[in-house]
């Protein structure tokens, strides 16, 4: 694609997402969105009032969610914080024919087969949600809080790498803003630089 | 002399030479497999594998900016990457997504490698994404530093782990050990003529620090950020790349004036920018193509 074009795929792509670009702030209200699940069920956050809600953006042939997903990281995280009553939304994003688009019955069985918990995935294959949000990168990790308002916004953790072995080493920004706040207190750390790759939206890019 | 086995000198000549034919036309099936490549072993279970990892579709070679080394007198070498049309690296601030490439240095005793000097990337647009780094080929410098005493072989090694995300429309995690090996002799190193015109036009893109004559000044005004550079003269086609991630929205638009006496920018602040900053660190790159570090200190 040439300069040109691209430039101007990008100038009218920021036309049309520049009245979002405020939407999503830590501290503020996070947007309210309605969203289709892998099993047809539709799910508004604002029906979620009251809960936690982790949003997780994911694309399963990433290497930066391999690194979470082989090891088993994002798994724990999931189950131990739905069984502690937050509602946990994998969103993916991909647009078809890119990397990380599936089918619902395709996620379901992966879904299965890496022993995920959680409480449903979203599928947005035209990036409405993703760019309501945001997301950059898969991961890119958000929570919302009891009064729905965007309490974090970034990676998972603090080592920014596709190695398994770092996981150890690093700070899980998740885990801890959970910890934080269902126990009352303030994110120590609200918001972190994504780390991963680009979310594979649709309109090719290059 | 430069040995084959440990020397990625003579590969590089050849590859070199590939890459004038590259642009001459040639397919790249012709230019991939000369070029070995590690694939990074991940463990992974069988429950979450992932499909056989591709080749990395590039190259990484240690090179020397000299064709010896003087114990005690410090030289320059550099991360050569060559990479296939439409893939890219990334630059230490990968802006959006992606991940900057990292060494782990493997030295002999006594030596010490600087840390990477990195030319002024190349803005990679993918909407609503943009990242910064690059395509083709970049050399990150790094200097290094030689002992007065050298061991008594007359000859060096110089080794090192690179591992490096390399990306079009996916992404692939890279790793690859690298050895150059070096003659020490007494006399002042010569440059090696392959690598001469390679270090001077990377060198050449590196920010300088800014003359001492600019004043750069970053006014915090709402949802922006207003730099204004003073150098002097009108300055026209100027790119900014913020050094630290988080503070600027890098696929914002940016508004670019340039006044009597240098340039102003107007940058929309990041989203994720929750606590005031005290200083705007940048790279600033001129039409001329020449790069200043900037340190704007932000004033309300």
């Amino acid at each position: 694609m040439t300069r040109f074009v691209r430039c101007i795929l990008g100038i009218s792509l920021l036309l049309v997402a520049e009245p979002l670009a405020w939407a999503v702030r830590v501290g503020l209200p996070a947007p309210d969105f309605t969203a289709t699940d892998t099993y047809g069920k539709s799910h508004k956050l604002s029906e979620y009032k009251g809960n936690f809600v982790v949003l997780e953006w994911h694309n399963r042939d990433c290497p930066y969610t391999h690194k979470h997903y082989a090891s088993g990281n994002m798994q724990k995280l999931q189950k131990e914080w739905t069984g502690k009553g937050v509602v946990w939304f994998t969103v993916i994003s991909s647009a078809p024919g890119k990397q990380g688009y599936v089918t619902a019955n395709d996620e379901n069985a992966y879904v299965k087969q890496v022993g995920a918990s959680p409480t449903a995935v979203l599928l947005d294959p035209k990036g409405d949600l993703g760019r309501l949000y945001d997301a950059k990168t898969t991961p890119q990790m958000f929570i919302i809080n009891r009064e729905g308002n965007l309490i974090y916004d970034g990676a998972i953790d603090s080592k920014p790498t596709s190695d398994q072995a770092d996981i150890a080493k690093a700070t899980n920004y998740v885990q801890a803003a959970l910890a934080e706040a269902t126990a009352g207190k303030s994110v120590a750390t609200p918001v972190s630089r994504p780390y991963g790759c680009s979310v594979k939206y649709a309109g090719s890019w290059w | 002399m430069l040995t084959w086995g440990v020397d990625f000198g003579s590969i590089g000549a050849m590859g070199r030479v590939l890459h004038f034919s590259l642009r001459d036309g040639l397919p790249a099936l012709v230019f991939l497999p000369l070029f070995l490549l590690v694939l990074h072993p991940s463990a992974r279970t069988t429950a979450a594998a992932l499909p056989p990892v591709p080749d990395s579709h590039g190259s990484v070679q240690l090179i020397a900016e000299d064709e010896s080394i003087k114990p005690d007198r410090d030289s320059w070498v550099g991360m050569y990457f060559k990479l296939e049309p439409h893939w890219h690296i990334y630059w230490i601030n990968p802006g959006d997504s992606g991940e900057p490439p990292r060494v782990e240095w493997d030295l002999p005793v006594g030596f010490r490698a600087g840390r990477l000097r990195w030319p002024y990337p190349a803005r990679l647009n993918h909407p609503p994404l943009t990242d910064f780094g690059y395509e083709g080929e970049v050399l990150l410098l790094v200097p290094i530093q030689t002992p007065a005493q050298i061991g008594k072989t007359g000859k060096i090694t110089l080794a090192a782990d690179v591992k490096w995300l390399v990306c079009r429309d996916v992404c692939i995690p890279a790793e690859q050990h690298v050895a150059l090996s070096l003659p020490v002799r007494a006399e002042v190193p010569r440059p090696d003529p392959r690598w001469h015109a390679l270090f001077t036009e990377m060198r050449a893109r590196c920010p300088k620090p800014a003359p001492a004559g600019w004043k750069a000044t970053a006014r915090s005004s709402g949802d922006q950020f207003l730099l204004s550079i003073e150098t002097g003269k009108a300055e026209d086609g100027v790119a900014f790349f913020p050094l630290e991630p988080l503070q600027v929205e890098d696929a914002a638009s940016k508004q670019v004036s340039s006044y009597r006496a240098g340039v102003r920018l107007t940058l929309q602040k990041s989203e994720q920018l929750v606590k005031p900053i005290s200083v705007l660190k940048g790279v600033v790159v001129l039409s001329s193509g020449r790069a200043f570090l900037i340190n704007a200190p932000v004033v309300q």
